[in-house]
C-alpha cells in the first residue's frame, strides 16, 4: 500500500520507498539508537520539518510524528535514550523533541544557521553539540540556555561528526579539526586537509580490533574521499579515493559530483558513500576495494544511514542544489529509499 | 613520487601536459589518447591524420583533438612526440615546470608541509588559503627563480596578520572557560603534526590515487586558483566539477534563496508570543492557548501560502499536558502531526488514525489517552 517494490527511474535499485516522505530535500537523516527496541528513522529537511517514521521488520514504514521549525533543517540527532530528537535549523537555534509528548523546547542558539548538532554521551556527562556558521563550536546541558563550552573554529562548520571518546569538524577553507571527548570536550589538534577541495561531509571509523574510534572518512564537492587515521602506524595508511565520477567517454568531460554524505557499518567496518550523481556506493577501506555501486538515480543522493545494528541501509534522494537554483523543481517529489544491507557490506577479505 | 629532476628535456605531451620518462611512451600515449579514432579505434599518428581518417572513412568531421586541454585542442597543429611544439609553448611549459612544478610536486615533500601547514591554518581571507600550488599564483614573479626554501619568509609576511587576528575572534561576552582551547592552535609556519603531515602527504597523490582503475582520466585535476574569490573549478582536461562555481557549501547557497528565508511573521499575534527562548513562567492554560492559537493561524498560513502537505493535518487534542515548561512553535499546528497512541487500548476495528494509517508501534513511556 505505501511502498512501492518495482523499478523505474525514480527507484531503479528496486529499494523500499518510505511513506510520506518530506516535500523538500531532505538535510539530515538517523536511526534510532539501540536502547529502543523499535527501529525508528527520523529525517529533517528543507520544508523546515523533521519526520519521524516507525520501520517494520517487514519493510513496512509508519510515519509517526512530525515536528517543525522556523526554517529549513541541517541536522538532526537522538538522544542516547531514544526518547528525544535534536534538531538544528537555519533559524539559529536547536530544538529538543520530546517524542512522548511531542513537544519541542528549544536548548541551543547560535548566531548563524547551525550546521551539526550531536548528542554526547560521555561515562560523567552528557551534552549535545552544536557547531554553526558562526564559526563557535558550542556545548550545551539542555537544561540551560547558556552553553557550558564555547570554541571557535577557523571557519564556518561544514560537517561533524562524533563517536565517543572523539569528535571531528571540517569548516570551510577546508579546515578539519580533532576534540577528545574525555572529561571534557577539548580540542586535540588541528590537521591538514588531506583533500584539494572543499569539505562536504566527515565519518569517524573505528579500529577493527580496538573497537575504538581511530579515525576519519572525509568527502569533498570533487567526487573524493580521504580516509585519515589520527595515528598512522604508517604514513602509507592514509589514502584518497575518487568516487561518484561520470565514466568519462573519450574526447568527452568526466563529470565530477560531490560526495554529499558518508556512512560506516557499525558492525563490519565497511563505509557507504552517497553522492550528488545520483548513486550510492559500498567500500571496503581496508581491502581498499569498491564493494558495490548502486544504478543511478535521477536525483542526487542527499543523506544517508544505517539502522544500529546495521541491517538497514537508508538513503535519501532530493535536490542538492549542485546545479544551482535554476535546476530544482519544487514539485519533483523527494524520497527515502531502504534496503537490507547487512550482506552487501560484508568486508572483502584481502 | 619519485626524484624531482631539474630536467627540462623530460618528454612531455602538448595536448594535456603530461609528462613522460621517454619519447617512445609519449608517442604511445599520443596514439592511444589523442590520435584515436572514436569510432573504429584506429590509432593515428598525428592530428590532421586522425581529422583526414575520420573524414575519408566515416564521413565524419571532429573539430577537436579528443582528451585534450581547452587550448591544446587544435586538430591542425601537427604534433608528433616532441616534434612540432610552436616554441612559446615550450616555453611556456618551462615555466610553469620550473615555477608550478616544484610547487605542486613538492608537495610530497616535507619542507612545503610548513606552507601547507601555514594556510590551513586560521586563514579566512580569500587571499591564497589553498595548498603551496595555489599561493604561488599570488607571488608571481620571484617564484620561478627561488627554490622552495626561500618561501618562508614571503609565507610568513602574509600569514603573520591573519594569526595576530586569531586570538581576538573570540565571542562577545564569551568568558573562556577553557582559556586554552579558546584560543585556536597558531604555531604558524612550523609543520605542527610534522609525522601527519608527512603521512598525509606521502600518501598517493591525487593524479594517481589507489584507483587507478579509472581508464578515462585525461589531466590532472588541479585546485583552484583561488588568487581573488575562491572558486571550485577543475582545470584538468576533460573533467568538470558539477558544483556551483562558488566556493561555499551548498547549504548556504541553498539557504540564500528567498523560499528559505526567514519568512516575515504572520500578523496573528499570538504566534509570535511564543519566542524561541524557555519561558519558564509559561502555564499551562497559556500554552493550550498558544497552541489552539498556533493550530488556527497556522491553518491560515497553510491555506494562503503552503503547498498540501502529504497527510491531513490535525488538531492537537486538548488540553494539552504540560510536564515541563516549553515553547510552542508556531508552525506546529499544520504539520500532519500524529496524536499520541494509547498503550492500554489496542487496536480496534474502526480506529484508524487520519491519514488512515494504522497505528502499529508505539513510542516507549508514552501515556497519551487521547485521539482526536
Amino acid at each position: 500500500m505505501f511502498n512501492q517494490l518495482g523499478g523505474g527511474s525514480s527507484n531503479p535499485n528496486k529499494d523500499v520507498e518510505v511513506a510520506s516522505p518530506p516535500e523538500d530535500t531532505v538535510s539530515a537523516m538517523e536511526f534510532s539508537p539501540p536502547s529502543v527496541p523499535q527501529t525508528f528513522l527520523v529525517a529533517g529537511s528543507w520544508d523546515c520539518r523533521v519526520r519521524c517514521w516507525e520501520v517494520e521488520a517487514s519493510g513496512k514504514t509508519v510515519p509517526k510524528a512530525a515536528q517543525g521549525m522556523d526554517g529549513p533543517i541541517l541536522d538532526v540527532a537522538w538522544h542516547d535514550d531514544g526518547s528525544k530528537v535534536f534538531m538544528a535549523s537555519t533559524d539559529k537555534s536547536v530544538k529538543c523533541w520530546d517524542l512522548a509528548a511531542n513537544q519541542t523546547i528549544q536548548v541551543a542558539a547560535h548566531d548563524a544557521p547551525i550546521n551539526t548538532c550531536h548528542w554526547i554521551k560521555a561515562p560523567n556527562y552528557t551534552c549535545l553539540m552544536t557547531a554553526s556558521w558562526d564559526k563557535t563550536l558550542k556545548f550545551w546541558d539542555t537544561r540551560s540556555s547558556v552553553p557550558i563550552m564555547t570554541m571557535n573554529l577557523n571557519e564556518r562548520c561544514y560537517c561533524a561528526d562524533v563517536d565517543y571518546p572523539m569528535a571531528v569538524v571540517g569548516t570551510a577553507d577546508r579546515g578539519i579539526c580533532l576534540y577528545t571527548l574525555e572529561g571534557k570536550p577539548a580540542e586535540f589538534k588541528r590537521v591538514e586537509s588531506p583533500l584539494k577541495y572543499q569539505h562536504r561531509c566527515i565519518a569517524i571509523f573505528r579500529d577493527k580490533k580496538t573497537k575504538q574510534p581511530t579515525g576519519f572518512a572525509l568527502g569533498s564537492v570533487e567526487g573524493r574521499v580521504a580516509i585519515q587515521y589520527v595515528n598512522p602506524t604508517n604514513p602509507k595508511d592514509n589514502f584518497t579515493f575518487k568516487c561518484h565520477r561520470s565514466a568519462g567517454t573519450t574526447g568527452g568531460y568526466q563529470d565530477i559530483y560531490a560526495v554529499n554524505d558518508i556512512a560506516f557499518h557499525p558492525t563490519h567496518g565497511t563505509l557507504a558513500t552517497v553522492g550528488s550523481d545520483g548513486s550510492f556506493s559500498f567500500w571496503d577501506k581496508d581491502a581498499r576495494t569498491k564493494l558495490k555501486s548502486s544504478e543511478l538515480l535521477d536525483q542526487p543522493l542527499t543523506k544517508c544511514a544505517f539502522n544500529h545494528n546495521g541491517q538497514i541501509f537508508a538513503y535519501a534522494v532530493g535536490y542538492d542544489w549542485s546545479k544551482g537554483h535554476e535546476h530544482y523543481n519544487p514539485n519533483k517529489k523527494n524520497f527515502i529509499f531502504l534496503r537490507p544491507c547487512y550482506d552487501d557490506l560484508k568486508p572483502r577479505s584481502t | 613520487m619519485g626524484r624531482k629532476k631539474k630536467k627540462a628535456s623530460k618528454p612531455w605531451c602538448w595536448y594535456c601536459n603530461r609528462e613522460f620518462d621517454d619519447e617512445k611512451i609519449l608517442i604511445q600515449h599520443q596514439k592511444a589518447k589523442h590520435f584515436k579514432c572514436h569510432i573504429c579505434h584506429k590509432k593515428l599518428y598525428t592530428g590532421p591524420g586522425l581529422s583526414i581518417h575520420c573524414m575519408q572513412v566515416h564521413k565524419e568531421a571532429i573539430d577537436k583533438v579528443p582528451n585534450s586541454l581547452p587550448n591544446r585542442s587544435n586538430i591542425e597543429v601537427e604534433i608528433y612526440g616532441m616534434e612540432g611544439i610552436p616554441p612559446e609553448d615550450v616555453k611556456e611549459h618551462e615555466k610553469q615546470k620550473t615555477g608550478g612544478g616544484k610547487g605542486s610536486d613538492s608537495e610530497d615533500d616535507e619542507p612545503a608541509a610548513k606552507k601547507k601547514a601555514t594556510p590551513a591554518l586560521g586563514k579566512v581571507k580569500p587571499l591564497g588559503p589553498g595548498p603551496s600550488s595555489v599561493t604561488q599564483g599570488i607571488l608571481p614573479t620571484p617564484m620561478g627563480h627561488v627554490p622552495p626554501g626561500m618561501y618562508h619568509p614571503h609565507m610568513q609576511m602574509n600569514m603573520m596578520p591573519h594569526f595576530m587576528q586569531a586570538p581576538r575572534m573570540m565571542m562577545p561576552g564569551m568568558r573562556p572557560l577553557f582559556p586554552a582551547v579558546s584560543v585556536p592552535v597558531s604555531t604558524p609556519s612550523k609543520p605542527t603534526f610534522p609525522a601527519y603531515s608527512n603521512a598525509t602527504i606521502s600518501a598517493p597523490p591525487t593524479t594517481s590515487s589507489a584507483s587507478g582503475s579509472d581508464p578515462k582520466e585525461n589531466g590532472e585535476v588541479k585546485p583552484p586558483a583561488a588568487n581573488s574569490c575562491p572558486l571550485v573549478t577543475a582545470t584538468g582536461a576533460g573533467s568538470k566539477i558539477i558544483h556551483p562555481p562558488e566556493d561555499v557549501s551548498l547549504e548556504e547557497i541553498r539557504a540564500r534563496n528567498i523560499k528559505y528565508r526567514p519568512k516575515p511573521k504572520p500578523e496573528l499575534q499570538m504566534t509570535q508570543t511564543a519566542p524561541t527562548m524557555i519561558t519558564p513562567s509559561t502555564s499551562q492554560a497559556e500554552v493550550a492557548a498558544h497552541m489552539s492559537a498556533a493550530v488556527a493561524a497556522a491553518r491560515q498560513q497553510q491555506a494562503a501560502a503552503m503547498r498540501r502537505p502529504m497527510m491531513q493535518p490535525v488538531v492537537l487534542p486538548q488540553p494539552v499536558r504540560v510536564g515541563v515548561p516549553v515553547s510552542v512553535p508556531p508552525v506546529m499546528g499544520m504539520l500532519p502531526v500524529m496524536p499520541q497512541f494509547n498503550l492500554m487500548r489496542p487496536l480496534q476495528p474502526g480506529m484508524l488514525l487520519p491519514g488512515g494509517v494504522m497505528p502499529v508501534g508505539v513510542f516507549p513511556g508514552v501515556v497519551m489517552p487521547r485521539y482526536r
